[in-house]
């Protein structure tokens, strides 16, 4: 099986997490991964898991611009709470489970960019020394820069809102 | 004894250190119980931070098949060698379009009466295709023949004679391709989006689009539909439809619905490339402040829904166009 192929298998599905938790569009994230394994078809990097998850990030910031363009270029309908850009879970989801993630997602969103990236770098299964070379970082500091993200990121979280749920989890 | 720093525990936790680094470590911890309790605070934070995250996931998750991957990968470097291509395309219609301006601009300034603002629709009833460059400077006119014209000519003279009056057209008015303002049952643009798309897009019936796109399928009940195009799309997704809908007056609605960015890009294509009222262009160009020729504008209305979204354009009041959608929107949510 082609070296792609392999990781295509393996990280794909955090791929479209990782976008997930930037563009908050399952069908979206879906599709930009989709889009990143092509790329990475057409280029063939030298090192493709930290390639993939750059190029990721690369079209998730291009995405959050093309959505600000399209705000500037049509005539939505601004105080309209319908035509507001929603995080629409699916319909079937349940309420509960749509408020638990509202709260992450509030928690996260409370974080430095550097520190919401690291994070999620991490958590889609890269390495210090990847995380460091895709952000610019001393893999020395990536330990610092995650101590700090998972801290605030729980800080943020209970601060919000009740942490019941979690404690039940994890006691 | 110098106790572990934080941010080693973590790297130590997330097994981000050497060998070496993790026997030194054990052992202190070994011997240091405020360490280990540090140890256990950060193993316990680092679960916590895993589980929260964990709640941020898609809701599904369906790999295509790698082998269409590599297809597409395929297409997609034709497709970049197109667009290398169309941008060569576009970049000599630039330069046409420039020098039409220039000749017409120096051809109308030696003109020196305003009388040369005229209707678009009277242009388009006279000359289906404007005039080019060439055509303008190989009919001069007499000069004089216009000077005594009033300023405020009006436009319906001009169609009167259109033998006499073509030639005045071609030595001063604009070189603006007419807005196809008022459609027709006969005369809907067919070609209209498919042109845009390379082809990627198709004609159906409106029972073969229902069954591809069920209740999703944009329309406003009890108008009788007149065209409905589809664009390709990937397996297992609803794709871009434009449902043309006919009021009783013969005006044309189109419904719009699919992936944000496709339609978005539709629209954007529209109003760069498409001689319609869309162009901010058309609506500027020498309209008579008469307000019929408003009624005949069309105006578009676009809502996002989740990564969706809906357009409604046709020439209608802003405010009709605006019930509609909402209305629309309500119910393809509740179905």
């Amino acid at each position: 099986m082609d070296e792609l192929e392999q990781l295509y298998q393996t990280t794909y599905t955090a791929v479209v997490r990782f976008l997930y938790r930037k563009v908050w569009d399952a069908e979206r994230a879906e599709d930009l991964a989709q889009e990143v394994f092509v790329r990475a078809l057409t280029h063939r990097p030298e090192k493709p898991r930290a390639w993939v998850f750059a190029v990721a990030a690369n079209l998730a910031r291009d995405e959050a611009r093309a959505a600000v363009r399209r705000r500037r270029h049509l005539t939505l309908l601004k105080g309209d709470p319908v035509a507001l850009p929603t995080i629409q879970p699916a319909a079937d989801t349940l309420v509960e489970h749509d408020e638990r993630m509202a709260a992450v997602q509030d928690a996260l969103s409370t974080l430095t960019h550097r520190d919401r990236e690291i994070l999620l770098l991490w958590d889609a299964g890269l390495s210090y020394p990847e995380i460091a070379a895709q952000t610019g970082l001393a893999v020395g500091a990536v330990g610092t820069t995650l101590a700090r993200a998972r801290r605030r990121l729980v800080e943020a979280h209970d601060r919000q809102h009740a942490p019941q749920g979690d404690h039940a989890a994890h006691s | 004894m110098r106790h572990i720093p934080e941010e080693e525990l973590h790297a130590y936790l997330d097994q981000a250190l050497s060998r070496s680094q993790c026997v030194e470590i054990e052992s202190h911890l070994a011997a240091c119980p405020s360490c280990q309790a540090a140890r256990d605070g950060i193993a316990a934070l680092r679960d916590r931070t895993t589980a929260l995250l964990a709640r941020l996931a898609p809701p599904r998750n369906f790999p295509p098949s790698f082998d269409l991957l590599r297809s597409r990968a395929a297409v997609s470097a034709d497709q970049r060698r197109r667009r290398v291509h169309r941008g060569a395309w576009a970049a000599s219609l630039v330069a046409a379009v420039g020098l039409g301006w220039t000749a017409n601009y120096l051809t109308s300034a030696r003109l020196t009466t305003p009388t040369r603002i005229v209707h678009p629709v009277a242009v388009a009833a006279n000359e289906p295709t404007p005039p080019t460059p060439a055509t303008l400077t190989s009919h001069p006119v007499p000069v004089s023949s216009h000077r005594t014209r009033p300023a405020n000519h009006p436009v319906a003279r001009q169609v009167e004679n259109p033998a006499q009056d073509s030639g005045s057209h071609r030595t001063a008015v604009p070189v603006v391709p007419a807005p196809v303002l008022q459609l027709s049952s006969i005369d809907i643009p067919r070609t209209d989006f498919e042109m845009e798309l390379d082809g990627m897009w198709r004609t159906m019936s409106w029972d073969g689009a229902q069954a591809a796109a069920g209740d999703q399928l944009p329309h406003i009940d009890g108008l009788p539909v007149v065209q409905v195009q589809v664009q390709a799309s990937e397996q297992g997704k609803v794709p871009l439809m434009v449902v043309a809908q006919q009021l009783a007056s013969g005006q044309v609605i189109r419904t719009i619905e699919g992936p944000m960015n496709d339609v978005s890009h539709l629209l954007a294509k529209r109003t760069m490339t498409d001689p319609d009222p869309l162009a901010p262009g058309a609506k500027t160009n020498s309209k008579p402040a008469d307000s019929a020729a408003d009624d005949h504008t069309d105006r578009t209305m676009a809502m996002q829904r989740g990564d969706r979204m809906l357009v409604i354009t046709g020439a209608l009041p802003s405010d009709s166009l605006l019930a509609m959608i909402r209305r629309l929107n309500a119910e393809m949510r509740s179905k």
